[in-house]
């Protein structure tokens, strides 16, 4: 019983579960959601559009699909494409902040430039473009939201590592004769490596949104994949026919999903930035 | 505190972001025609003799109503309402005289001479004449890019009310395409015409709102029958703002889709009209081979015998009960119901004799149940565009029956930039039906304007056919050209049926639905051909109310 108090007071402990709660479910999601892709597939015109209900919880559509299963599948097939952009796009990120700080004036100049130009595209058309140009599908999309959300924690990290080049004891391990290399190594990169994993975790959420959207629109995955842009999407043309279920379920999931990776990743900062709790 | 607030705020936002991801877009298209509408629809409550009619956004003519690029004489035919045309074609779809008088072809079927009337003008005064019809043809031939005007060489004005067609090849089927090409005038045409155009047709084009509405007027001079229909507006929408439209009063005619069609709303009836809008698909017919970095042909689908299989295989009645609500019927070739088709193109569905046709050509079931042949699996994939719904569901469903006979059909969303070409070694769900015979040249003669001695769209090619159409486009009258149409399907001993050669395997015509208002009387509909657009107002001036 003291235990359980004892817990509930300590706040590192609590985040730590939260952490694991969410991110095990995340990851039994993704785990579910990939065996259910081939029955997400399976069309039956026997059992089209029937009310949520046993034993199909999310209801059918105009198919006979069942759209618990499509959901799944489809959040399964967006945190995979999520997790694989966000990886690429944050070490983008990284490599340019760091190259940025610390390898001289013209580099930086070049990359804060590149950051700026990509800033001032709106992120979606830039999106539909480059996975339009590289034939929509999964590789598109894919190639899309990982080329495209470097820059905002570009940014953050070339900051943090200019701050951190004043530091007293990079100075004097440069006045001792180290190396660009050893410094960035040694000194900077684990001190970043809070403000990294961090930002990773936040791009989840935006690139999952945006994966959906640019589907939604129609520039993205095709049409018999299970996703939830594609179900959105589809959803649409039945909405004023009164099937309500064939947008809900799947949006109310989309935004659960979603909000699960916020969570984590403010958790996650506050494990490995306590600081940042008093600002 | 402030920090949990921060928390919630954000987790807000995300909820609205994801929540607009639904509904952005009905928002988008919803609101755009509202204010139109409710302007159209005080005015219909005043008048008994104007409609509205809603189509589909794609049926907005993009370069306008220009004849030369696409206007009535496009990918969908239909009457081109503001100008006329020489010849017209009737619910049976036999031609009759609406310009012309008379019209001849020569011996060799090389010059057709057509007597046009002497008492037409066009809506600016001035008055229609022969050199306005040559002028017409003229600048289609050389402008069109979206109908077939190879086959003329030039057109000439002997005099006022006589033209001569120079043609480059024999084309028996002339008056049907004088049937759908609008006369222009040639003192007012220019490349602006499709935004102002001027005809001699049944309707002025008052007002053109792009992307929203279309309004034509009588016209008070026009030469045959005054239309009893003043004016008729046409809103372009998606087929769910058509439906809300209808729900809520504001349009007459609503088109809609088989989706909507167990939804019933107060005041208006459904209305089914039969069409040659057809769904099928391809069977490239070839063995693969890589012609200029394409692969044509496909090794499952290259054996007769399983392409008879699948004919037989698949239960249309079903289809048209489960993704159409019943509203279509079978279609067993590209033109079913139309004075060319030939009804030996017509089978019954065979399941157990589909299925002894593939054993017996050597296609035995393996331990997973799909069939194979020296090696090869007895599988393809069936492509359908991106976004239709219908033919999504056609593909899934006969993906659902073939499986039934032992046959892997995987399905996949495709656009229509890459459909093409992957439909040379692929099978795609295909939509056509056109008020021509040329249709069945398009699909099936090797000449039909590709290089690789195959038909354009999906690799086939039989001589006895070939010979069939050629001879049917030299023939010099209409009937034996019909009869050589027909004989190009099946003469007896080779062609497309299931006893031939089945390069194309055809599903369903789907009905064209509309809601109608109850009151308004639409005039007997011919047959509608591919496209759910124009064709539901090509008589619409004899449309009426019903007096209360």
């Amino acid at each position: 019983m003291k235990r359980i108090r004892l817990f509930f007071q300590n706040r590192r402990q609590r985040v730590l579960v939260g952490v694991i709660l969410s991110a095990s479910l995340l990851l039994i999601l993704c785990i579910v959601g990939a065996f259910c892709a081939d029955a997400a597939r399976v069309t039956d015109f026997s059992r089209k559009n029937l009310e949520p209900g046993i034993p199909y919880l999310f209801g059918t559509d105009w198919l006979g699909r069942d759209m618990l299963m499509r959901t799944l599948a489809g959040l399964s097939l967006s945190i995979g494409l999520g997790v694989l952009a966000a990886a690429v796009s944050a070490c983008i990120a990284l490599i340019l902040g760091i190259i940025s700080a610390t390898m001289g004036k013209t580099a930086d100049t070049i990359i804060t430039f590149l950051i700026d130009l990509m800033m001032g595209i709106p992120h979606i058309l830039l999106l539909i473009l480059v996975s339009v140009a590289l034939g929509r599908g999964f590789r598109g999309v894919a190639c899309g939201v990982a080329l495209t959300h470097w820059p905002s924690l570009a940014r953050l990290i070339r900051a943090e590592v200019l701050q951190l080049k004043e530091q007293p004891y990079i100075q004097i391990a440069r006045k001792l004769g180290k190396s660009n290399w050893y410094l960035a190594k040694k000194h900077i990169l684990p001190h970043i490596l809070p403000q990294f994993f961090t930002g990773l975790v936040l791009m989840f959420p935006h690139a999952i949104l945006h994966e959906s959207s640019i589907t939604f629109l129609g520039f993205g995955l095709s049409a018999e994949q299970p996703a939830i842009g594609i179900i959105l999407s589809e959803s649409m043309k039945y909405l004023v026919t009164g099937k309500w279920w064939l947008a809900v379920c799947p949006g109310v999931m989309l935004a659960a999903v979603v909000m699960l990776f916020y969570l984590t990743g403010e958790q996650i900062r506050k494990l490995l930035d306590p600081g940042s709790v008093h600002e | 505190m402030q920090k949990k607030q921060r928390k919630k705020r954000i987790l807000v936002s995300i909820l609205l972001l994801a929540f607009s991801l639904c509904t952005g877009c009905t928002q988008g298209s919803g609101t755009g025609n509202s204010d139109q509408e409710d302007k159209t629809s005080t005015a219909q409550k005043e008048s008994k003799d104007s409609v509205i009619v809603t189509m589909p956004v794609t049926s907005e003519p993009e370069a306008g109503f220009d004849p030369a690029y696409g206007w009535g004489a496009g990918e969908h035919v239909h009457e081109p309402l503001i100008q006329s045309t020489l010849t017209t074609t009737n619910a049976e779809l036999d031609i009759e005289m609406d310009l012309a008088t008379e019209y001849q072809a020569s011996e060799d079927g090389l010059t057709w001479t057509v007597k046009i009337r002497d008492d037409v003008r066009f809506t600016d005064g001035e008055p229609l004449t022969a050199s306005d019809v040559a002028f017409t043809y003229n600048v289609c031939r050389e402008k069109s890019t979206v109908n077939d005007f190879t086959m003329l060489e030039n057109a000439e004005a002997v005099d006022d009310t006589t033209v001569v067609f120079h043609m480059a090849r024999p084309f028996s089927i002339w008056p049907y395409t004088m049937a759908v090409v609008g006369i222009v005038p040639e003192h007012a045409y220019d490349e602006s015409y499709g935004q102002h155009p001027i005809g001699s047709g049944r309707y002025i084009m008052k007002q053109w709102d792009r992307g929203q509405q279309v309004i034509l007027e009588a016209n008070p001079d026009y030469y045959g029958t005054a239309p009893t229909m003043k004016k008729v507006t046409i809103l372009f929408m998606e087929e769910d703002a058509a439906f809300t439209a209808a729900l809520t009063g504001q349009v007459d005619v609503a088109h809609t889709a088989a989706s909507y069609s167990d939804q019933t709303i107060d005041g208006y009836d459904l209305l089914a009209v039969q069409t040659v809008d057809n769904r099928g698909f391809n069977l490239p017919s070839t063995e693969p081979e890589e012609i200029d970095g394409v692969l044509y042909g496909n090794a499952f689908t290259a054996d007769p015998e399983v392409r008879r299989a699948i004919n037989i295989g698949i239960d249309r009645k079903e289809m048209i009960d489960h993704v159409l609500n019943g509203y279509g019927t079978e279609a067993y070739s590209v033109c079913d119901k139309l004075p060319w088709y030939n009804s030996a193109c017509e089978v019954t569905y065979q399941p157990e004799e589909a299925k002894k046709l593939l054993t017996e050509a050597g296609w035995t079931v393996g331990e997973d149940g799909i069939r194979e042949k020296d090696g090869i699996r007895a599988a393809f994939t069936l492509l359908f565009s991106n976004g239709d719904s219908v033919r999504q569901a056609l593909a899934e469903d006969t993906a659902n029956q073939l499986k039934e006979l032992g046959i892997e059909v995987t399905t996949e969303g495709v656009g229509w930039d890459t459909a093409y070409t992957r439909a040379q070694s692929e099978p795609l769900m295909w939509g056509w039906g056109a008020h021509t015979p040329m249709e069945l040249y398009n699909l099936y003669h090797s000449n039909s304007g590709s290089k690789t001695g195959f038909a354009e769209y999906s690799p086939y090619a039989n001589e006895t056919v070939d010979r069939y159409m050629d001879e049917a486009l030299a023939a010099s009258d209409l009937e034996t050209s019909i009869s050589l149409w027909q004989k190009a399907q099946w003469d007896g001993s080779t062609g497309i049926t299931q006893e031939g050669d089945m390069p194309w395997i055809w599903l369903c015509n789907i009905d064209h639905l509309y809601y109608v208002r109850d009151g308004l009387h639409i005039a007997e509909q011919k047959i509608h051909p591919h496209g759910h657009g124009w064709s539901i107002v090509n008589n619409v001036d004899q449309w009426s109310w019903t007096e209360e």
